[in-house]
């Protein structure tokens, strides 16, 4: 039990999820917040695998209500890495519902599939401090005018991040709502609209509108193409494994 | 794999990826490659369906994956003809329309990228590759629709749009989850056998699968088609872009009439299903009708016409006539796209001629032109009632001598009734020369059109459905008792009859409304023009959801 309760640190339950948040609101560097999202969850997916015993049914039951909270919440989170942790906690809360089943390496991939795109928003709020001092939806606006290459970086990890296909994340929640009940498999997709609405005003808030600030640079071509390649691969990867394990 | 559907889904793909990849491609070569691709789709499409006709049987094509096969059958093959005529007629449209906006390639590379993605949708051979048509035909609508980025209106209703969808991608989303637990097979013919073998084969909250699952898609179905409630979002698309405008009223909105002619097998096991759909396409025919004829923009008069038309396409699907809805979802495609793409033009005739009639003495002294007369009320009344429902009936007994027993074929034969006399009391509004004459060049019409249409309907029907037993279980799900029926059409008989009679003597005999406005009256028109109040309601419960997350991130200090 000790483990399990130590898993939902890792595997953010609210209220331990305030542990992750926290330590995410308190690292200024974007390598930094980038390392703890991709690395959090996997620490507690590994604890969860050393416990015998069952995973209880309420924990299912909180791992939902915590990540419907935190969905809830995004949507009115203006700072894109605040926004890149809720989103994690929100989704890598869901872990717990293949956590029954006990299918480890279900649950690392399932957890890598939705931190690897909240990660790099992570690297993208960075850049974004960098250029504006803050990276907050409404305070500038119009980046698609101003630094095209920036913009759709940002929406397409954004898409990529709240499950649109065909990246890995929506074969994920496919395989993972055919695993639980069908109030559960309900809530879930009430959750998964949650998201599509606050990445919706996310994007509106920093992409679209007038162009208000000029003589900033934009992404690098290596920069660019540095991430594009990431995403890229990691959508190939994720048709590979998920499309074909469904 | 078929070569001609392959292509078909390649070949829009291939040139968004060219004008991807060719950053230095000036607009008369993006425009160049996107039309002619886009021409050569279409021609792959007529020639899928030629093939398709020569050797009619369905195919379900593997990709080797779980999923990302195709299944192509005569719905696929029509679909695919509509859907790339129309596409066709949007890209050659844009080429000047577009010229002069920002993000010209962004434009055709979404336009290509939706007609590649509709086409992927309509020849999904198993769940999965459907759901993730499905789930991008919103994503792609939302960056079209908000193609301008700097208006907030255009951002706004493209918002709109993508959250209704997203509404509706669950219910599709949950009804493949639960068919893949009950039959363990994505593959959509291997579905329909199962499903076939054993319809409820499970329970889902103590109802049957077969009607929770059809429940689920006729949801999904009413999103993506504009029902009502859910019909928001339609009217203000035309925020967007005219050509999206068109490719959304004239194509992508009638997804929602394609998924239920997709999931057929499952409703002729779910009848009380098909009554709610006639329910619900019959209320938002009629608000859609009313909100239609209060709007003095065309724009957004188009805009509630197409949801008048999604509400008839329901009805059509919920009297079991689904191949109707199908052949109603084309012919809509195609003239309400038209609409759309005349709409500029109409707007700049009518600041030239308002088009109002000159009244009688103007006419005669001026124009030097007798006056116009009407026939008498009481022969056109009868005429009103008599002629159409001859025409039907003959019609249809001509090419299905055993309609009188379809109660689906009933219900539309009155639609057609109704239709018919609204044609006729609209020419005897209209005063003329010879009023006798311009009668039976109308009815002359009407006998030409009816003929021609029920005879393509019922090719069309023969080539959609070309099981019998199928479309006698459809006709057969979708009826209602027999008693309750034959007082239902009696009821709807006098009530038209009625109706037209009171309506011919009250234009005949009545007199111009005038003077002060009851507050009844009142009241109905300020309902109507705060169109019910649906999107009042909507930014009310929005302004909820925000305050509550805004207060539970505030309490929670934002960690």
């Amino acid at each position: 039990m000790a483990l399990t309760l130590a898993a939902a640190f890792f595997l953010p339950l609210f209220p331990l999820s305030i542990v992750f948040n926290g330590l995410l609101m308190r690292l200024s560097n974007p390598y930094a917040r980038f390392a703890l999202v991709l690395l959090w969850p996997q620490i507690g997916i590994a604890a969860l695998s050393f416990t015998n015993q069952a995973i209880p049914e309420y924990m299912v039951i909180w791992a939902i209500i915590s990540s419907g909270l935190y969905a809830l919440r995004l949507l009115t989170v203006r700072d894109l890495g605040l926004w890149a942790g809720f989103l994690a906690s929100s989704s890598l809360a869901l872990t717990w519902g293949l956590a029954a089943h006990h299918t480890p390496v279900e649950m690392h991939l399932f957890a890598f599939w939705f931190s690897l795109p909240a990660a790099l928003l992570t690297l993208l709020a960075g850049s974004l401090s960098r250029r504006f001092g803050a990276a907050y939806a409404g305070l500038y606006g119009g980046l698609a005018s101003s630094m095209p290459r920036l913009s759709i970086l940002l929406v397409i990890t954004a898409f990529v991040a709240i499950a649109t296909p065909p990246s890995p994340g929506f074969f994920a929640m496919l395989n993972l709502l055919q695993r639980l009940s069908l109030l559960a498999a309900i809530g879930v997709l009430a959750i998964w609209l949650l998201w599509s609405w606050a990445a919706t005003k996310l994007m509106q808030g920093f992409v679209l509108g007038a162009d208000r600030r000029h003589g900033l640079p934009d992404l690098g071509s290596a920069a660019i193409l540095l991430y594009m390649g990431v995403l890229c691969v990691f959508v190939v990867t994720g048709l590979y494994i998920t499309g074909d394990a469904l | 794999m078929n070569q001609p559907i392959a292509l078909l889904l390649a070949t829009p793909l291939l040139s968004a990826l060219l004008i991807l990849l060719l950053p230095n491609l000036k607009r008369h070569g993006i425009a160049r490659l996107s039309v002619g691709l886009s021409a050569l789709t279409f021609a792959i499409a007529v020639i899928s369906l030629a093939l398709y006709m020569f050797h009619p049987h369905p195919q379900w094509l593997s990709s080797g994956l779980a999923w990302g096969s195709l299944y192509l059958d005569p719905l696929t093959s029509v679909m695919t003809m509509a859907v790339t005529g129309i596409s066709l007629v949007v890209h050659v449209y844009s080429v000047r329309y577009m010229a002069e906006e920002p993000g010209y390639a962004r434009f055709y590379i979404l336009l290509d990228l939706m007609t590649a993605t509709i086409l992927l949708m309509v020849s999904a051979g198993d769940l999965i590759t459907l759901l993730v048509a499905w789930h991008l035909i919103g994503v792609l609508l939302y960056f079209l629709l908000g193609h301008d980025l700097v208006r907030p209106t255009a951002q706004r209703y493209a918002f709109w749009s993508l959250f209704t969808y997203r509404l509706g991608d669950l219910p599709l989303i949950l009804a493949s989850v639960l068919l893949y637990k009950a039959y363990g097979t994505f593959a959509i013919p291997t579905l329909f056998e199962r499903i076939a073998e054993n319809p409820d084969v499970q329970t889902v909250l103590g109802l049957p699968l077969t009607f929770a699952v059809a429940m689920l898609i006729a949801l999904s179905a009413f999103a993506r088609s504009a029902q009502f409630p859910l019909h928001t979002w339609l009217p203000y698309t035309m925020e967007g872009p005219t050509p999206v405008s068109a490719l959304m009223h004239a194509g992508i909105v009638n997804a929602g009439g394609f998924i239920i002619n997709r999931f057929a097998p499952v409703f002729v096991h779910a009848g009380l299903v098909l009554h709610i759909v006639f329910a619900v396409g019959m209320v938002t025919a009629i608000m859609g009708s009313v909100l239609m004829l209060t709007q003095n923009d065309i724009k957004k008069s188009l805009g509630y016409s197409t949801m008048g038309q999604m509400g008839f396409m329901f009805v059509e699907c919920g009297v079991g006539a689904f191949s109707l809805a199908i052949y109603h979802l084309v012919a809509h495609g195609l003239f309400k796209g038209t609409l759309f793409l005349d709409a500029g033009s109409m707007i700049g005739n009518a600041r030239k001629q308002d088009g109002v009639p000159h009244d009688d003495i103007y006419t005669f002294v001026v124009e030097r032109k007798p006056v116009a007369s009407r026939m008498p009320w009481v022969v056109a009344a009868a005429v009103t009632l008599v002629v159409p429902f001859l025409v039907l009936g003959v019609s249809r007994w001509l090419v299905a001598g055993d309609f009188i027993g379809q109660q689906g074929a009933v219900i539309l034969l009155f639609f057609g009734w109704a239709t018919g006399a609204q044609l006729l009391f609209a020419t005897y509004r209209l005063r003329a020369e010879n009023p006798w004459r311009l009668m039976a060049m109308i009815i002359l019409s009407l006998i030409i059109v009816v003929f021609g249409y029920t005879v393509i309907e019922h090719a069309f029907n023969l080539f959609i459905y070309p099981d019998e037993s199928l479309r006698n279980r459809i006709y057969a799900a979708a009826s209602i008792p027999l008693g309750t029926f034959e007082t239902l059409v009696a009821i709807l008989t006098a009530a038209i009859v009625l109706g037209w009679i009171a309506t011919y003597y009250a234009t005949a005999n009545g007199k111009q409304q005038s003077g002060n406005t009851s507050a009844a009256r009142l009241a109905i028109y300020s309902l109507i023009s705060r169109e019910f109040y649906v999107s009042d309601v909507y930014a009310w419960l929005t302004q909820g959801i925000l305050g509550l997350s805004q207060r539970m991130n505030v309490w929670l200090r934002w960690v």
